[in-house]
């Protein structure tokens, strides 16, 4: 071939290029349709996994819970659900919110994916694909049995059953450790734990943190301020909280923390 | 002059297959940051249950209205029927139809909103 001819197949190619970049980009450029939740922006998917967890507080069904957080493929859903409510707490989300997630993170945690939850189980999630199938998500017809999550029962009050004083050097900063139990001794998750000082006030929530415990929650305590605790569910705040200091076994001083361990009574209305 | 043609001929057809070879095979279309109005039938449907679930233990038909307005400009009553007919056709449980239909009611009870620019 001459070198004319070169010079029209590469025009030709130029020229097709630009046609097929014209129709996809202006004629018919991508609609985003039929996409599957995992696609999600991020903002967009902070919020499913939320109503994720909103919808599990008010079902109770946590094989479909799962079926619906495994859409994300996310390995460790437990951590990113705590992480989420720790984040949405900061924002200063709606409590129930921030309650139903880290609800939902401990009772993943509790339940490993594994474990058998009932014989009826949410069935696998489809793929996504972009095209639109007769695969229907979700499919279960009934509520299955749910693994046990322990819980408050509504009304009843907590005591305190216990304040001490923590020196743990390992902690790097002073904490109000809060520990609640229901009457049969389970730690129980999703509780509201509100934290009053001088100049502000702040909450936290139980079971945020499943690794230390379904029924633990702790906060930051700043040296020198005097801080009051409140469970929500509980008749009597906790007063006087104060970091005091500590001394390690080479007689250096550390800020210590606090413990309180709430528990519901037997037999609580 | 005959030639030239067949030869810009050839050219466009490679350049339009290169493109395609491109676009399909070797850096096809990635969904990301999608928002929840694209979302396929199914998943949308289950986002409406997901939200008529919450909202049967919260009671707060201003969050299910804003978490609904995520499925795009359509009222949120209209959401609802859709996740209804769509629930009924594909068989869905008794209980997630009448939490659906729950929304759907109290959606509709709602007053309609008011219309801008009126006199």
């Amino acid at each position: 071939m001459t070198r004319s001819d070169w010079i029209s197949i590469l025009i030709g190619v130029a020229l097709g290029l630009a046609v097929g970049l014209f129709y996809a980009w202006s004629v018919s450029p991508v609609e985003y349709i039929d996409t599957s939740p995992a696609s999600l922006r991020s903002d967009f998917k902070a919020d499913y996994l939320a109503l994720i967890a909103s919808a599990f507080d008010g079902t109770g069904d946590l094989a479909r819970a799962r079926a619906r957080l495994a859409l994300f493929s996310d390995p460790n859903p437990a951590d990113s659900l705590a992480a989420l409510a720790q984040q949405r707490l900061a924002q200063g989300r709606p409590g129930p919110e921030v309650s139903a997630l880290a609800l939902l993170a401990s009772a993943l945690s509790e339940s490993p994916p594994n474990t058998p939850v009932s014989t009826q189980t949410a069935r696998p999630a489809p793929p996504a694909t972009t095209t639109p199938t007769s695969t229907r998500f979700p499919t279960s017809t009934s509520r299955p049995a749910v693994t046990s999550i322990p819980s408050a029962t509504p009304g009843s009050p907590f005591n305190l059953e216990s304040k001490e004083m923590v020196c743990d050097a390992q902690l790097a900063e002073p904490l109000i450790q809060v520990r609640v139990l229901d009457a049969s001794g389970n730690e129980v998750p999703g509780l509201e734990i509100l934290v009053v000082w001088d100049t502000g006030q702040d909450q936290f929530f139980t079971g945020l943190k499943p690794e230390l415990g379904m029924g633990y929650g702790d906060f930051t305590m700043t040296p020198q301020t005097t801080y009051t605790v409140q469970l929500a569910q509980a008749d009597l705040p906790v007063t006087g909280l104060r970091s005091e200091e500590c001394t390690d076994s080479q007689g250096e001083t550390f800020p210590g923390s606090w413990l309180l361990v709430f528990l519901q009574p037997e037999g609580a209305p | 002059m005959r030639i030239i043609p067949s030869r810009l001929v050839i050219g466009l057809v490679l350049g339009v297959a290169t493109g395609l070879i491109y676009g399909w095979i070797i850096s096809p279309v990635e969904y990301i940051n999608t928002a929840p109005d694209s979302l396929r039938a199914d998943y949308r449907t289950d986002y409406v249950l997901m939200v008529a679930q919450a909202y049967a233990v919260e009671d707060d038909l201003e969050l299910a209205q804003k978490r609904l307005a995520a499925l795009g400009p359509e009222p949120p009553s209209e959401a609802a029927v859709q996740a209804i007919q769509y629930a009924a056709e594909q068989g869905f449980s008794q209980a997630d139809i009448e939490a659906l239909r729950q929304l759907a009611l109290g959606l509709r009870s709602l007053p309609p909103p008011a219309e801008i620019g009126g006199p």
